[in-house]
C-alpha cells in the first residue's frame, strides 16, 4: 500500500516540475514588470533597472527559473511584489481555510450524493424516476458561484438567517494553532468560536457541495443498476438474503469503486471550484489571495497559488489511487 | 432518428434554439440600446412591480440600462463564446485524441503527458491564470476555453479511438491498403461522432459558465461588451435595491445550461455513448 | 460576521425566527469600552514609512504619533512636535518635540528617533516611500534631545504639511535597529493610544488602549479592525450588527441602512478628488478634443446618480475650503459647445472622436459606473471611448512606460489640503502621478515647487488650476466623498480627510 502510495507520488514529481516551468515562464512573458511593481511610485527609471538586473530579470528565462528553482528547493519562494510578505507565508496561512471548506464541501457533496443515488435507484423503474432524473441533469446546470449567490440572496438577505462573510464572527478571538478553524475552537475548548464557525462554513461549502453532488447521484445509481445485472446479486437473492442486506452487502460495496474514483476526481475540481466561493463569501483562503494577486499582477503569488491547487490535485490522485487499491481486493492481491 | 425521440434531445435542443434565436434577433427583440443609460431611472424594478415603468419589462440596473435588452444582447456574448470555443476545443482535443489513439507509441505517451500535466490544474484556476496573460475580451476568452478544455475531449475520445481502431474492419481498411489518412478519416472517425456530438453539447453549456465566471471577476467579456457575468457582478452590488437585475442573468445562465446539458444528456443515452461522468 | 448578534437590527426582517439559537445569545458582554470597524483594505505592511496608501493612514495614526497632526477642520496642530518653523528661503526646518513621549516597549522617544526616521533609514537604503519625500534632507541636526534643525537641498514649503502627511510616522530607532525591520514587522512598535495585541493579514486587527499614552486616552479600551474588502459584505456586516461602524459602503446602501432604526449613515466630503488625467498627445493632442470631452461631462447628474448629490462637482483640481481652491470659478456643463469644438476639428456624430479611457473598478465607491456614465455622455456629442479596466497597482507603472491611454479616471488623496499636492502633484511632468507632460504647463508647476513664498505659491497654484482646466489639461469631476454607516450611539468625529479614529470614539 505505502509503496504503491510511494510510486504515485513519484510520478507526481515530473508532472509538479513541468507545471512549475510552465506557470514560470508563462508568467515572465506578461506584459508585467515586477521590478516596476516592486518600487514606489516616484522611482526613477534608472532606479527601476537597477531593482531588475537585482531581481534577475534582466537574464535568460531558463536561467531565471533555474535561480527560481534553487530558491524554491531551499524554501524561499520569492516575496509578494504587493504585499511585501514571503509568499510561502502568505500561501501557508490561507491555505488551511480553503481546505476546511473544500472537505466541508465535500461532506455535503458525498452525503448529498449517496443519499440522492439510493433515492434514484430506489424509484428504478418507477414513473417518478423520470422526473428525478431530469432533475439531477437539470440540477447539473447550476454551478456553484449561483448556487453561493442564490444562497446569499435567500439565506442571507431574505431571511437574513445565516452569516455570509469571512470565518468567524467578529466579537469572537480567533484561535490560531493548526489554522483550521474548526479543529483550533475545539482545541482551545470554546464552543462559541466553533458555533459561529459552523454557521459561517454552512452557506458556501453547501453551494460548492451541492454544486458537485448530482455527478455522485448519477454514477452511484448506474453503478448500482450494473452491479444488480450481475449474477451473484440473484444467488443472494435464492440464497433469500433480505433486499437491504443485498443492498448494504454486496451492491454497494461494489458500486463504491466507481464512485470514489469520481469522488476523487470531483474533489480536486472542487478545490477550483472553492476560489469562485471564497470571493463570494469574502472567505480568506486561497482564492481570495489569488484573485487579488490576479488583480494587483502579483507574479510570485499567481505562481506559488497555482503550484499549491497543482500540488493539492496531484496529492488527492494519488491518494485516490491508494484508496482504490485498498478497497479492490483482486488489485491489492497482485 | 432515435435522439429526436428522446424528451430530453427535444427540451434541450428547444431551450437552445430560444435562447439562440434571442441572440441572434437581439437588436430587434430589445427595447433599448443595450448601452443606453438613464441616469434619473436606476434600479427601477420589473414593470409589473410597484414603481415598475412598462418601457423597462425587466427593470433597470445600476446606470438606468433596461436589463431585459442588456439580458438578450448578453445571450450574444454567452452563444458565441459556447459555440466557438468549445468547437475550437472538440477540434484540438479530438486531432490529438485522433493522434494519440491511432498511432499509440511515443505519440500517445506525450499527448498522454500533457493531458496529465493539465489535468493536475483545476479549469477556474487555469483560465484564471490565462485571463490574467490574454488580457479581456470575447476572443480572448475563447482562446482561454480551448486552451483548457480540450483534455475533455481528448481523455474521452483517445479511450474511445484506441477501442475503435482496434476492431476488425478497421484493421481490414488498413489491410486492404487504406492510408492511415484514409483510414481514420473514412473509418475511425465517423465511429467516434456519437460520442463527439455528445461531449460538444455538454461543453457548451460548460462554456457558457466559464466565461459567466470570469466576466463576473472582470477578466471576461471587455467592459464595453454586454455578458451575463458582468450583469452578475454589477447587480451584485445593488442585491437590495433592485435583486432582479442580479437574478435576470442567473436565470438566463441556468436556462441556458439546462438547455445544453438535457441535450447532451439525451445524446449519450440515445447514442449509446459510453463514457465517464463527471462534473468538472 | 453576520447573523451573530442581532442588536441594533431592529428593521422588518428582523423578526424572522433565528434557526441558530445557540448563537443569537452570544452578544458580547462589554460592548461598551470596546468598538469593532468594518475597513475595506488592510495595512500594506506595519512598517508605516513604508507604502503610502491613504486608507491605511487611520490604522497608522492608531499605533503610531505623527510629528504633525491635523484637526477635524485639517489645520495643522502641533504633535510630537510643540513648535516649528521654516526659514523665509525654505530650506531650513526647526523645532522643538515633546519630551514625555514613550513607545510600547518603555522606551523615551527623542530627537534620535524623529532622525532615525526621516534620516538613517533612508539613508541606510530602507525600502520606504517616505525616502521619496525626505530625500531632500541633506542634514538632520539634533541639537538637544528634544529639538531638531533640518537641512533641505531646496526650498520645501510644504514640508511642515508633509510631517503630518503620508508615511511621516515615527519608529523607535533603538528597537528597529536590534530586532531589523523583519522584527520591527513581526512586532510592530509605536507611540500611539493603542497598541497592537493580535493581527491577522487580511482579516483582522485587535488592538488594546496604551494605558502610559502621553496625550489625551481613549474611551475605549478595545478595538477590532476587520478587514472586509467587499463592499456588500461591509453592509451585511453592519446590518447584522457583528460590526459597530463601516465605510466605503455604496451611497444608495446608506441611504437604506440609514433608515433602520438603530443605525445611522452619514456622507463626508474629503480631500479626495476625482478627475480624469489626461495625456497631451494621441487623441488627446488636440485642445478643441480636449475640451469638447471636459464640457460634455455632466457633473452634477454624475454626482446626483452615483453620490445622492452628495458629491461637490469641482471646476479646479482642488476641494472647496482647500487654499487652492477657486470659488468663484466654474467650467460648464455645455455638450452643445463640445460639438462645435469637435466640428472644429472635423469631428461629428457620424465621425466621431475615437480615444481610449482607463478606469478603476473598485477602488473607490462607484468609479467603474462613473466611467461608463461618462463614456454615455460623450458618445452623444462624438467622442467614441473604448473602455479598459485597470488595476490601481499598475497606473504609475503604466504612466512611466507611457503606456496609460488619452484620458484615466482617477481619485487622489490629499489629506494636507496644500495645492501643491492637488495641481503640483498631478500636472508635474517629473513625477508619477501625471499623464500630461507637456512642458508649457509642466514648467511652470516645477517653477512653483520651488516658490519659498506661501502667498505667492498658493496664488500661482489657483493661476495654474484654472490654466490647466481651460486647455483641457485636466478634467476635474468631483469632490469624493466618504461614506459611514455605524450603530446610532457610537460618535466619532468625521475628519475632513476621510480618518476614521478610535482615540476620538464614545458609546453614549
Amino acid at each position: 500500500m505505502l509503496l504503491i502510495l510511494a510510486r504515485r507520488a513519484l510520478t507526481a514529481v515530473p508532472i509538479l516540475f513541468v507545471v512549475s516551468l510552465m506557470l514560470f515562464v508563462a508568467l515572465r512573458v506578461l506584459p508585467v514588470d515586477p521590478a516596476a511593481m516592486s518600487m514606489p511610485p516616484s522611482a526613477t527609471l534608472a532606479e527601476i533597472d537597477a531593482m531588475r538586473s537585482q531581481m534577475g530579470l534582466d537574464r535568460p528565462l531558463l536561467e531565471q527559473y533555474g535561480i527560481w528553482l534553487n530558491q524554491a528547493a531551499h524554501g524561499d519562494f520569492g516575496q509578494s511584489l504587493h504585499l511585501r510578505r514571503p509568499v510561502l507565508r502568505l500561501v501557508a496561512d490561507t491555505l488551511p481555510a480553503t481546505i476546511e471548506l473544500a472537505v466541508a464541501a465535500m461532506l455535503v457533496a458525498s452525503a448529498l450524493g449517496v443519499g440522492g443515488g439510493l433515492a434514484l435507484f430506489a424509484l428504478r423503474g418507477r414513473r417518478a424516476e423520470l422526473a428525478a432524473e431530469s432533475a439531477t441533469t437539470v440540477l447539473m446546470s447550476v454551478p456553484e458561484f449561483l448556487w453561493a449567490l442564490l444562497f446569499i440572496f435567500v439565506f442571507g438577505v431574505l431571511l437574513q438567517a445565516l452569516p455570509f462573510t469571512g470565518r468567524l464572527d467578529a466579537s469572537l478571538p480567533r484561535p490560531d494553532i493548526t489554522g483550521f478553524l474548526l479543529l483550533d475552537a475545539v482545541l482551545v475548548g470554546r464552543v462559541d468560536v466553533l458555533w459561529s464557525a459552523l454557521a459561517h462554513l454552512v452557506l458556501p461549502a453547501a453551494a460548492l457541495g451541492l454544486a458537485f453532488a448530482p455527478p455522485i447521484v448519477r454514477v452511484l445509481r448506474s453503478s448500482l443498476l450494473d452491479v444488480y445485472h450481475d449474477d451473484y446479486i440473484r444467488q443472494a437473492r435464492l440464497r433469500g438474503l433480505s433486499e437491504g442486506r443485498i443492498l448494504c452487502r454486496h451492491a454497494l460495496k461494489n458500486a463504491a469503486l466507481p464512485m470514489l474514483t469520481l469522488m476523487g476526481v470531483q474533489f480536486g475540481f472542487l478545490f477550483g471550484g472553492s476560489l469562485l466561493v471564497e470571493v463570494i463569501y469574502s472567505y480568506p483562503g486561497l482564492g481570495n489571495l489569488m484573485v487579488d494577486a490576479v488583480r494587483n499582477a502579483d507574479l510570485p503569488i499567481i505562481q506559488m497559488v497555482g503550484l499549491t491547487y497543482c500540488v493539492l490535485v496531484l496529492a488527492i490522485n494519488t491518494l485516490v489511487d491508494g484508496l482504490y487499491v485498498v478497497l479492490n481486493p483482486k488489485l491489492r492481491r497482485r | 432518428m432515435r435522439p429526436l425521440r428522446s424528451g430530453r434531445v427535444i427540451a434541450g435542443a428547444v431551450i437552445v434554439a430560444a435562447v439562440l434565436m434571442c441572440a441572434l434577433l437581439a437588436p430587434h427583440l430589445a427595447p433599448h440600446d443595450p448601452d443606453d443609460q438613464n441616469l434619473i431611472a436606476q434600479l427601477l424594478p420589473p414593470a409589473w412591480q410597484v414603481g415598475g415603468d412598462a418601457d423597462y419589462p425587466l427593470g433597470t440596473d445600476g446606470l438606468g440600462r433596461c436589463v431585459l435588452s442588456r439580458l438578450l444582447f448578453g445571450a450574444r456574448v454567452a452563444m458565441e463564446v459556447a459555440l466557438i470555443a468549445s468547437l475550437g476545443a472538440a477540434l484540438v482535443g479530438s486531432l490529438l485524441a485522433y493522434v494519440a489513439g491511432y498511432l499509440g507509441g511515443w505519440a500517445d505517451w506525450l499527448i498522454g503527458r500533457a493531458v496529465d500535466v493539465w489535468m493536475s490544474f483545476p479549469p477556474v484556476i487555469l483560465s484564471l491564470i490565462l485571463m490574467t496573460g490574454l488580457g479581456t475580451g470575447v476572443r480572448n476568452v475563447i482562446f482561454a476555453i480551448v486552451l483548457v478544455d480540450w483534455t475533455r475531449f481528448c481523455r474521452v475520445l483517445r479511450s474511445e479511438v484506441i477501442v475503435v481502431a482496434r476492431r476488425d474492419y478497421v484493421s481490414a481498411a488498413r489491410l486492404s491498403g487504406f492510408g492511415h489518412w484514409r483510414t481514420v478519416t473514412r473509418e475511425v472517425v465517423p465511429a467516434t461522432v456519437p460520442l463527439l456530438v455528445t461531449l460538444l453539447s455538454l461543453e457548451m453549456g460548460i462554456a457558457v459558465v466559464v466565461e459567466a465566471v470570469l466576466s463576473f471577476v472582470g477578466l471576461g467579456a471587455r467592459a464595453d461588451q454586454v455578458a451575463w457575468g458582468q450583469m452578475i457582478a454589477d447587480g451584485r452590488q445593488a442585491i437590495y435595491q433592485a435583486p432582479w437585475a442580479l437574478f435576470a442573468p442567473v436565470l438566463a445562465i441556468f436556462v441556458t445550461v439546462a438547455g445544453f446539458n438535457l441535450l447532451g444528456d439525451g445524446l449519450r443515452r440515445t447514442l449509446d455513448v459510453r463514457m465517464v461522468e463527471g462534473r468538472e | 460576521m453576520g447573523g451573530i448578534s442581532r442588536r441594533g437590527m431592529l428593521g422588518g426582517a428582523a423578526a424572522i425566527v433565528a434557526p441558530w439559537p445557540g448563537l443569537t445569545s452570544a452578544v458580547r458582554a462589554d460592548t461598551r469600552d470596546s468598538v469593532t470597524i468594518g475597513w475595506p483594505s488592510d495595512v500594506p505592511s506595519w512598517d508605516p514609512n513604508e507604502r503610502f496608501t491613504p486608507d491605511a493612514q487611520s490604522l497608522f495614526k492608531m499605533v503610531y504619533d505623527q510629528p504633525l497632526d491635523q484637526d477635524a477642520q485639517l489645520k495643522l496642530v502641533p504633535k510630537l512636535i510643540t513648535k516649528w518653523e521654516l526659514a523665509a528661503d525654505g530650506r531650513t526646518l526647526s523645532g522643538e518635540m515633546r519630551d514625555d513621549v514613550t513607545f510600547h516597549d518603555g522606551s523615551k522617544m527623542t530627537s534620535a528617533d524623529l532622525k532615525w526616521t526621516f534620516f538613517d533609514r533612508i539613508k541606510a537604503g530602507h525600502k520606504v516611500d517616505t525616502a521619496n519625500v525626505w530625500k531632500r534632507v541633506t542634514t538632520f541636526d539634533t541639537p538637544t534631545p528634544a529639538s531638531f534643525v533640518m537641512h533641505f537641498d531646496s526650498p520645501f514649503a510644504t514640508s511642515p504639511n508633509w510631517l503630518g502627511f503620508l508615511g511621516s510616522y515615527v519608529v523607535p530607532k533603538d528597537y528597529m535597529e536590534k530586532v531589523g525591520v523583519d522584527g520591527f514587522l513581526a512586532k510592530p512598535i509605536g507611540s500611539g493610544p493603542f497598541k497592537i495585541v493580535d493581527y491577522q493579514l487580511n482579516t483582522r486587527v485587535v488592538l488594546e488602549r496604551n494605558e502610559a499614552y502621553w496625550g489625551p486616552k481613549p474611551r475605549l479600551r478595545r478595538v477590532v479592525i476587520e478587514i472586509i474588502k467587499d463592499p456588500s459584505a461591509r453592509v451585511a456586516a453592519i446590518q447584522s450588527g457583528a460590526v459597530d461602524l463601516v465605510v466605503n459602503v455604496p451611497v444608495r446602501e446608506v441611504t437604506r441602512l440609514g433608515a433602520i432604526p438603530g443605525l445611522t449613515g452619514q456622507l463626508t466630503p474629503i480631500t479626495r478628488v476625482i478627475l480624469l488625467q489626461c495625456r497631451n498627445d494621441l487623441g488627446f493632442a488636440d485642445e478643441n478634443v480636449r475640451l469638447a470631452a471636459s464640457h460634455a461631462i455632466d457633473k452634477v447628474a454624475l454626482s446626483k446618480a452615483f453620490y445622492a448629490g452628495a458629491a461637490v462637482p469641482l471646476s479646479v483640481p482642488a476641494t472647496p475650503g482647500s487654499p487652492g481652491f477657486v470659488a468663484d470659478y466654474t467650467f460648464a456643463y455645455d455638450p452643445e459647445l463640445s460639438k462645435q469644438l469637435l466640428a472644429k476639428s472635423g469631428f461629428s456624430l457620424d465621425k466621431p472622436a475615437k480615444l481610449k479611457m482607463a478606469t478603476f473598478n473598485g477602488q473607490f465607491p462607484s468609479d467603474y459606473d462613473i466611467a461608463r456614465a461618462i463614456v454615455q455622455m460623450w458618445k452623444k456629442v462624438g467622442i467614441d471611448a473604448e473602455l479598459e479596466v485597470v488595476e490601481y497597482a499598475k497606473y504609475f507603472e503604466l504612466n512611466r512606460g507611457a503606456k496609460l491611454p488619452e484620458v484615466t479616471l482617477y481619485t487622489f488623496d490629499n489629506a494636507t489640503g496644500d495645492p501643491e499636492i492637488y495641481s503640483g502633484y498631478l500636472l508635474n511632468p517629473k513625477l508619477p502621478f501625471s499623464a500630461w507632460k507637456g512642458m508649457d504647463i509642466g514648467q511652470k508647476v516645477i517653477d512653483l515647487f520651488t516658490v519659498a513664498d506661501n502667498a505667492k505659491r498658493i496664488a500661482g497654484y489657483r493661476d495654474l488650476a484654472k490654466e490647466a482646466v481651460e486647455t483641457g489639461a485636466s478634467i476635474p469631476l468631483l469632490q469624493s466623498v466618504q461614506t459611514s454607516v455605524r450603530k446610532k450611539d457610537l460618535s466619532y468625529t468625521a475628519f475632513g480627510n476621510g480618518w476614521v479614529l478610535p482615540q476620538d470614539m464614545e458609546w453614549s
